[in-house]
């Protein structure tokens, strides 16, 4: 199978010839041997699990929240210049990536994984799903997250193989947070340096829900990440802590959003990340407050720490607003080490090249230490020990 | 249209330009549509050795091989369909030249006036300020209105050499049916500085994004920009800085303000290049919602392909304070005062960048944007 996508498209273009207004997937004889990720069998209690549910069927839940988006859009004034929000308008549920990673899915007939919290349950216990790729392997899968109202639930992937393996991986998370529910979920990606892989996700928040992401991206040779998420009730609230660690030659392509509709709404997404080598990225971040989203917040933070004189690093932090009563920022830190930092290490003994690995296990440790899972956070700890 | 010189002079003459010139400035030159009008500068600077002429006497002058050199090199044709419009359209426009070592004290003014309804303006201004030298220039723009829609798409060159500073002011007022697609870049060469002081207040849309290529090592660049959308008007500006040279820094500094339906959108890239070791950038971009039907919009890039580089980004986006309204209302002050009062707070950092009768003038503006009376 061929895949060629238009992904990551920035909701307001910008200059063409900075080459960051989107992202390109084009592979060639990519095999897909799974169209699912492994469930357990012992599920928390509270927990529920349907399989080989057809997407149209899955995503009906998002139905409501479109057709409110929709309303809201169809009063809406100007939208920015370079407007590409009309390009996904056909999707059930906005996602990062884009509607070019649902027409993958719908092609190969991906069926989509349902969880679903049950009414007013506090599910303590995470829900754990791993997925172990061998050499050569290549999956498509679809998952929603459906938490309903009052439930609070947690859901750990991740995706790991040999250290030289290659393969494909693809994955869709589609989220939805009733009144007063919470969901939290976390995605660490430790897959081969052969691997492409591509994580892409949506959400929709009622009334007082919480959407909370910990993702860290660590593996894999070309890697593209999208969320999207849609803060549509009152006090809603997302919080994104991404981290990631881009060697040799990896590649490296995100888009985040955050759409905040409900009033008092709050969004907070930071990112931490190290490139090294001769490694690629591209990040996009957008806050991007609607009309009547009075009385909102958001915030996002980049800081990238660059350790090669190789490296390429594009950032686009956007920040989008119709409504005045908001308060939104964004801030970018880029660059080496500081002098000072440095300086101030080796007067304690630690040579520079030491310093420098303190600073990136500090900085994905930062992110990685927020994992709920004891297991998977102490795996994530040896990763990072070991590439150090 | 050359026969009408003298009245447009004229016209210039109850403008009160030669009074201000006589007062603040070493020079001015005065465009109206597409024809030179009016064009003097001091003796003394003249004296020093700077020129300041209109560009189609520079072409075929004494300094034509000079023009020739350096004329639509830094914005060739081929940069965009705006700057391929202007080279094959252009007329008038300013030639500066600033010999080596002169430091011209007080600034030359180009102010330019699109007067015939339906028409476009394509002036082109050439800088060339040679080693050490300094120079301020500052250029105007307005327009009557019209019911028909007027395109401006002059072209700004700009070659600041070694050790030499140039800052180029702008205060554009045109009216607001003018399509302003302005191309503006600067060429620096090593420690040369580079400064822009920007007001945007007119204009229909303006798609306006001055650049910097910063060749030289120790090359500096500083933008200082304020950006007023009101109603029908669709204003994204900002700015675009190449990082070429070793030990090369920026700073952009904008200000945008919407109101009245207006779209401000502040829009930039940072790009710096694997041999621009040691380079510094630093971006912040404030922006002030007036109402909710308008629309403010940041979009900044930065491209970065060195480790050795230090960049950061700020920008932030709010609405006046309940609570300063609050104080100065409490003192007396009219709502409506006092929120004209905090939004010429808000524009300060680019009004004391501006010569005390220009930065009056920006006051002026965003005084009479902020009552609705323009």
């Amino acid at each position: 199978m061929d895949i060629n996508m238009k992904v990551n498209v920035l909701p307001a273009l910008t200059y063409n010839w900075l080459h960051v207004n989107e992202s390109s997937i084009v592979e060639e004889n990519i095999r897909i041997d799974r169209f699912a990720i492994p469930v357990p069998e012992n599920l928390p209690e509270g927990v529920s699990v349907e399989t080989q549910i057809p997407a149209d069927k899955a995503e009906e839940i998002f139905a409501k929240a479109a057709e409110i988006a929709n309303q809201q859009n169809a009063a809406n004034i100007q939208g920015p210049n370079g407007d590409t929000y009309g390009r996904n308008a056909g999707q059930h549920v906005h996602t990062g990536m884009g509607i070019d990673a649902d027409r993958l899915m719908d092609s190969m007939h991906v069926m989509t994984t349902v969880i679903c919290a049950a009414e007013n349950r506090k599910i303590a216990e995470p829900l754990v799903l791993h997925d172990y790729m061998k050499d050569g392997e290549g999956t498509l899968s679809r998952q929603i997250i459906h938490a309903k109202r009052g439930s609070e639930i947690t859901v750990v992937m991740d995706y790991r193989s040999e250290d030289a393996a290659a393969g494909f991986h693809g994955i869709s998370t589609k989220l939805y947070a009733e009144q007063d529910a919470t969901i939290h979920l976390v995605k660490v990606q430790m897959l081969g340096s052969g691997f492409v892989h591509f994580d892409d996700i949506g959400g929709v928040c009622e009334e007082n829900a919480v959407i909370d992401l910990i993702q860290m991206e660590m593996g894999a040779h070309k890697v593209w990440n999208g969320c999207h998420i849609n803060l549509l009730g009152k006090e809603a609230s997302f919080q994104d802590n991404t981290g990631y660690l881009c060697r040799y030659d990896q590649q490296y392509d995100m888009n985040y959003v955050a759409e905040q509709r409900g009033r008092k709404t709050q969004s907070e997404m930071i990112f931490r990340g190290v490139l090294m080598d001769q490694a690629q990225k591209t990040f996009r971040g957008t806050i991007d407050f609607r009309n009547g989203s009075c009385g909102s917040t958001g915030d996002e933070q980049e800081d990238t720490l660059l350790l090669s004189p190789d490296v390429i690093n594009r950032t686009i932090p956007l920040i989008l607003c119709q409504e005045e009563d908001v308060d939104g920022r964004h801030g970018a830190t880029i660059g080496q080490l500081g002098e000072d930092l440095l300086f101030y290490m080796q007067t304690r003994g630690i040579s520079a090249e030491e310093a420098k690995k303190i600073m990136v296990r500090a900085r994905l440790e930062s992110i990685g230490r927020l994992i709920p899972e004891d297991y998977l956070r102490g795996t994530v700890e040896d990763y990072i020990r070991k590439i150090l | 249209m050359g026969g009408s010189s003298g009245r447009h002079q004229d016209t210039f003459e109850r403008l009160g330009i030669p009074q201000a010139e006589r007062e603040s400035l070493a020079g001015v030159g005065a465009q109206y549509d597409s024809e030179l009008v009016y064009h003097n500068v001091k003796d003394e600077v003249a004296a020093q050795g700077v020129i300041y002429t209109d560009m189609e006497s520079a072409l075929k002058g004494d300094y034509a091989d000079m023009v020739h050199e350096y004329f639509m090199k830094l914005v060739p044709p081929t940069d965009h369909k705006f700057a391929a419009l202007h080279g094959a359209v252009w007329s008038g426009g300013s030639f500066v030249y600033v010999p080596k070592g002169v430091k011209v004290d007080i600034p030359l003014q180009s102010y330019f006036r699109l007067n015939a309804a339906g028409a476009g303006q394509f002036e082109h201004t050439l800088i060339i300020v040679d080693e050490g030298a300094d120079l301020h220039f500052i250029e105007g723009c307005s327009a009557p209105k019209y019911n028909v829609a007027n395109l401006h798409a002059g072209c700004v060159e700009l070659f600041v050499k070694k050790n030499a500073h140039l800052r180029y002011s702008t205060i554009e007022n045109w009216s607001k049916n003018m399509y302003n697609l302005n191309t503006k870049r600067a060429l620096v060469e090593e420690n040369g500085i580079m400064e822009w002081v920007s007001g945007s207040f007119g204009s229909h849309v303006s798609y306006l994004y001055p650049m910097t290529i910063l060749k030289g090592a120790h090359a500096k660049m500083e933008y200082t920009g304020i950006t007023f959308a009101g109603k029908g008007q669709n204003l994204d500006t900002g700015a675009k800085v190449v990082h070429q040279g070793p030990y090369t820094s920026s700073v952009i500094t904008t200000k945008s303000i919407s109101k009245d339906g207006g779209v401000g959108t502040y829009r930039s890239s940072v790009t710096i290049q694997k041999e621009a070791k040691h380079a510094k950038a630093s971006v912040a971009c404030d922006s002030l919602m007036l109402d909710s039907i308008s629309r403010s919009d940041t979009i900044p890039g930065m491209d970065i392909r060195t480790d050795d580089a230090d960049v950061g980004h700020e920008a932030k986006i709010g609405r006046i304070s309940d609570d300063a309204v609050f104080y100065l209302m409490s003192r007396g002050i009219k709502e409506a005062d006092a929120r004209a009062m905090i939004v010429s707070g808000f524009a300060n950092p680019v009004s004391k960048e501006l010569p005390l009768e220009y930065a009056v003038e920006m006051n002026n503006l965003i005084k009479l944007e902020m009552s609705g009376n323009m």
